[in-house]
This record gives C-alpha cells, sequence and structure tokens, in this order.
C-alpha cells in the first residue's frame, strides 16, 4: 500500500494565523479563570476581604506606632501601610499563577488541557493575564482602604513606585512559577508551598522594617533577595527622599535573575512530568 | 485520502518504576481508519495512548501525527488530534456551551458556536448547551466530552473508554455519532474499550496488547479465527488468562 507522509495542513474549521490562535488560547485560558471567581464567592475574600482585613491590621498597627509623635515612630507607620500595599502586589500576582495551576489539578482537569495545542507560554501568558485583574482588584482594595481608614494617600510616593511595582510584579511571577513546578513534581502535597512560601519571603524582604532590624545571620539572606532592595526603595520613597534607582536596579536585575532561574525549574519539571507518567496522579 | 497516515508510532518504550508497561510497540493508522486497542488492564493501552497524545514521553521510539514530529512539534500535532475519555469530568464552574467554546478557542477556532450546534445536534444533546456542567449525568458528561473533542474535526480521534458508564441506548448513539464521524469527515480513530460490542459495531481493526506487546493486529473476525474463537470476547478472555499483572503494575489509567 502506497503511503502518503506529507504534513496536511491541520483541518481547523475557521483557520487563523498562528498569532492569532495564540492569542485565542491565551484570552480562553484567562476567561477560564475569570468563571472561576465569578462563580466562586468565596475566592472573591482573596481579592477584597483579605487586603481589606491586611489594611486595617497593618494600618491600625501604623496608628498606634505614630501615636508617640517621634520621627522614627512617624517613619515606621509610613513603612508599615506602604509595605503592606505593596506586598500585596507580589502575593496577589503569586497566588493568582500559582491557584490557577492547582485549579487544574483540583478539578482534574490537567489531561484535559495537557493534549490540546495549547502551549505551555500560552497557558502561563493566559494565567498572568486574569492573574493581573485579580491584581488590581485586590491592590485597588487596599489603596482605597488605606486612603479611606487612615488617609494614607498611595500615590503620594510618587511615580517610583511603578518601577517598584513592576519588579515586585515579577518576583511574585518567578515565585508562582517555582511553586508551579514543585506542584508538577511532588503533586498536590506541595500546594501548602504556594502560600508558605509568602511567609518566608515576608520577614526576610524587610517589607516593613530596615534589613538592619534582622538577626546579623539572616542579613545575607536578605541581601540576595531582589524584595529586599525594591522595600529599601520604597522606604526612601516613604522617607521623601526620592527614588533609588540603585536599589530598584540590584532589583530588576535579582528579579529577571529569578524569573529565568524559575523557568528554567518549571521547564525540567514539566520534562519529568512527563517523563515520569505524573499525569496518572490527576485521572 | 484512505493512503494518508495520520499516526505513525514507531518502537515505542515506556518502563515505569522497574516494570515495563509498553515494550516496543508499533502502530500506523490511515485516515478514516477505525481501530480498536484492546488488552486486560495492565496491558499497555492507556499509556500507549498518552504517549500517542504527547502527554508522557516514551523512553525510546518517536510519534508522528499527520506528519508532525510530538518530540518537537507538539502543539501542531495536537491540532489534528482530539481525544476524549470516559473518566475526565467536565470543566468546572462552566456552562456547557462556555466549556465546548473554550476548547473550540485553544483549538484555535474563532467562531465555534456553529460547530458547538453541529457537535451538539450530532449526538442530539442540544438541549444541554445550557446547562452547569455539575448538572449532568457521567454519561452527558462522556457526550459533551466527545463533542469537545470533534469541535475541530481532529484528522485523528482517540477515545479512552468512550462508552463506560453509558446506558445502552446512549452508548448506541455514541457509536452512530462516531461512525458519522469517521465516514464524513474521514477522520480516524483509535479507541479503547472493554466492551466488545463497541468495537465489533465501530472498529474495523482490532489491535491486542498484553504485557506491553502487541499480540494480534487484524480484523475483528480474522483475530477470533486465529485465536480459535467464536468472537473478540473469546479471545480478550483468553489473553486476559495469559496476563497476570503484577502489584506494581501501573493501573488501567496508567
Amino acid at each position: 500500500m502506497s503511503r502518503t507522509t506529507a504534513k496536511p495542513e491541520p483541518t481547523t474549521p475557521n483557520p487563523t494565523t498562528t498569532r492569532g490562535k495564540s492569542w485565542l488560547r491565551i484570552r480562553a485560558i484567562a476567561r477560564r479563570h475569570a468563571y472561576v471567581l465569578v462563580r466562586s464567592p468565596h475566592r472573591l475574600f482573596d481579592v477584597s476581604l483579605w487586603p481589606l482585613v491586611d489594611v486595617l491590621l497593618f494600618g491600625s498597627l501604623a496608628a498606634f506606632v505614630g501615636t508617640n509623635g517621634a520621627t522614627p515612630a512617624a517613619k515606621a507607620s509610613g513603612y508599615l501601610l506602604a509595605g503592606i500595599v505593596l506586598w500585596h502586589v507580589i502575593y496577589q500576582s503569586q497566588i493568582a499563577m500559582s491557584t490557577g495551576l492547582l485549579e487544574e489539578t483540583w478539578t482534574r482537569n490537567l489531561l484535559n488541557l495537557m493534549v490540546t495545542p495549547l502551549r505551555e507560554i500560552e497557558y502561563l501568558a493566559g494565567v498572568a493575564m486574569f492573574g493581573m485583574v485579580k491584581l488590581f482588584i485586590g491592590v485597588g482594595v487596599m489603596v482605597i482602604g488605606a486612603l479611606a481608614f487612615f488617609s494614607f494617600h498611595t500615590w503620594s510616593l510618587g511615580y517610583g513606585l511603578i518601577p517598584i511595582v513592576i519588579v515586585l510584579l515579577v518576583v511574585g511571577w518567578a515565585i508562582s512559577l517555582f511553586v508551579m513546578g514543585l506542584v508538577l513534581r511532588f503533586g498536590t502535597g506541595a500546594e501548602a508551598l504556594a502560600w508558605g512560601v509568602m511567609f518566608v519571603l515576608l520577614p526576610l524582604s524587610g517589607v516593613f522594617y530596615p534589613t538592619d532590624a534582622l538577626p546579623t545571620i539572616l542579613q545575607p539572606i536578605a541581601l540576595a533577595l531582589p524584595t529586599t532592595h525594591a522595600f529599601t526603595a520604597l522606604r526612601s520613597l516613604v522617607d521623601g527622599n526620592g527614588t533609588d534607582w540603585g536599589q530598584i536596579a540590584i532589583a530588576a536585575v535579582g528579579s529577571i535573575v529569578m524569573l529565568g532561574l524559575a523557568m528554567w525549574y518549571l521547564v525540567t519539571m514539566l520534562r519529568a512530568f512527563r517523563k515520569r507518567g505524573y499525569i496518572t496522579r490527576y485521572t | 485520502m484512505a493512503d494518508e497516515v495520520v499516526l505513525e508510532a514507531r518502537g515505542l518504550v515506556k518502563d515505569y518504576r522497574r516494570d515495563r508497561a509498553v515494550d516496543g510497540i508499533s502502530l500506523v493508522v490511515h485516515a478514516g481508519e477505525r481501530v480498536a486497542l484492546l488488552g486486560p488492564n495492565g496491558a499497555g493501552k492507556t499509556t500507549t495512548l498518552l504517549m500517542i497524545l504527547g502527554v508522557v514521553s516514551p523512553d525510546e521510539g518517536a510519534v508522528s501525527i499527520c506528519g508532525y514530529d510530538l518530540a518537537h512539534q507538539r502543539s501542531r500535532a495536537a491540532e489534528c488530534v482530539g481525544f476524549a475519555a470516559g473518566y475526565l469530568p467536565l470543566t468546572e464552574r462552566m456552562r456547557v456551551r462556555e466549556y465546548l467554546r473554550l476548547y473550540g478557542q485553544i483549538y484555535g477556532i474563532a467562531d465555534p458556536n456553529p460547530l458547538i450546534d453541529e457537535g451538539l445536534d450530532r449526538f442530539r444533546i442540544g438541549d444541554l448547551a445550557g446547562a452547569m456542567g455539575t448538572e449532568l449525568s457521567s454519561g452527558q458528561r462522556t457526550l459533551i466530552g466527545i463533542v469537545r473533542a470533534t469541535l475541530h474535526r481532529p484528522r485523528l480521534l482517540v477515545l479512552d473508554e468512550p462508552t463506560a458508564s453509558l446506558d445502552p441506548d446512549v452508548a448506541q448513539r455514541v457509536r452512530a455519532g462516531l461512525l458519522d464521524l469517521c465516514d464524513r469527515d474521514g477522520t480516524a480513530l483509535l479507541m479503547t474499550s472493554h466492551d466488545m460490542s463497541d468495537v465489533v459495531q465501530v472498529c474495523e481493526r482490532v489491535v491486542f496488547l498484553s504485557h506491553g506487546h502487541i499480540v494480534a493486529d487484524g480484523t475483528p473476525e480474522t483475530i477470533a479465527s486465529d485465536y480459535g474463537h467464536g468472537d473478540l470476547k473469546g479471545v480478550f478472555l483468553h489473553l486476559a488468562g495469559a496476563h497476570e499483572p503484577t502489584g506494581s503494575q501501573q493501573s488501567d489509567h496508567a
């Protein structure tokens, strides 16, 4: 029997360009996660109630610390409020992406997606795109809460906030890629890390205080984290010393290195996932 | 079109820890061909399917779909394939039409609505379009899964236990729908099933696996005759008797 192995074009009924297909897939994934959020009202807590609780908690602490009127105390209150608002940039971006993959494992949807033409990068872009929506809502709630309850105007810190926010966003994505890699390798048992890793990073990054306040033995670790330099730059803004581009540059380079390492780890774990047939955990 | 090779698997080998789940399977499927992959639990059927789908990578061997090498052009190859399994859930918190639209767009269809209607009509389940996935019976979910897998008119449709847990009338509707699809679009079918009536009614070729090897490949009648049985069920029982999976072998879904 004669055979032909010439490649036929895939017979998609509505032909679309490769770039068009990618964009369609990214939007489809973002919309899939929008349905999850809208139709699971308890998940709205992540972007509404918890940010509000955090701003009330740290705002009240800031108000208490600031009552003594001394300059260091006044600074500390600014550090607390600005710190918690910007901490949520990392938290929301990380959690949105990590729980995106976890949602697929919880609902045993991973195999459905893995047999489609969806590329890994398209999936990540779709989850990140919807994660940005959650980020805007979550951080928006905090900015409004800080203004309404404590008269703290986040944007009064100036445009220097923008590069700091971008660095923190990239770090949030990097952590989420690392968490995804762990979940692919070790299964849903590793999901506790999606939340736990943030609580390791929080004290080490000096979100609310200069890292000089940390035990000496931990300070070199803190200095190796891009988040430490981002929050140092934030405190410079709070202190009214303007944008500390030196710290922002260190943070930017560190966040890019972190993102690269996280991507390498995720790709390696995905390869192991396919090699060892871990999909059977989710079917 | 009948000579067009849509699936070519060469020398597939897969080890799980100390056991060899698949041991040198080679398989060629042509356009429009309807092939059943049969064998007892642990014979390597699902592992073979997962390697063909690119979800599990083979330790040795290669797969190409419509000429696209799966190892290097997975996304292009996947555009030519549809997959459904009786055990897979629908994506949660979505209505049926939303769910089908999601997968239509993942397959690159800008406006999947006409194809969704056509697919639902083929299996006479148009009334389910507005239902939430959680409201459906397992049989209805299976049908929706098949509609999803065929929205983009794949060259190769892979089905794992498509009629498991279906009522006889619904199972018959699935068989009729699959035959219609294969005849009309020239779609090749590769399916596993433990229901021999599926195989006899739908498939023109049967590939039997045992211990990760292909032990028989031919028409249902030829194989039954070669093994000295009146039907495929007898062959199945014969091979199952010779196949005693070890405790550490992969389950049926591995």
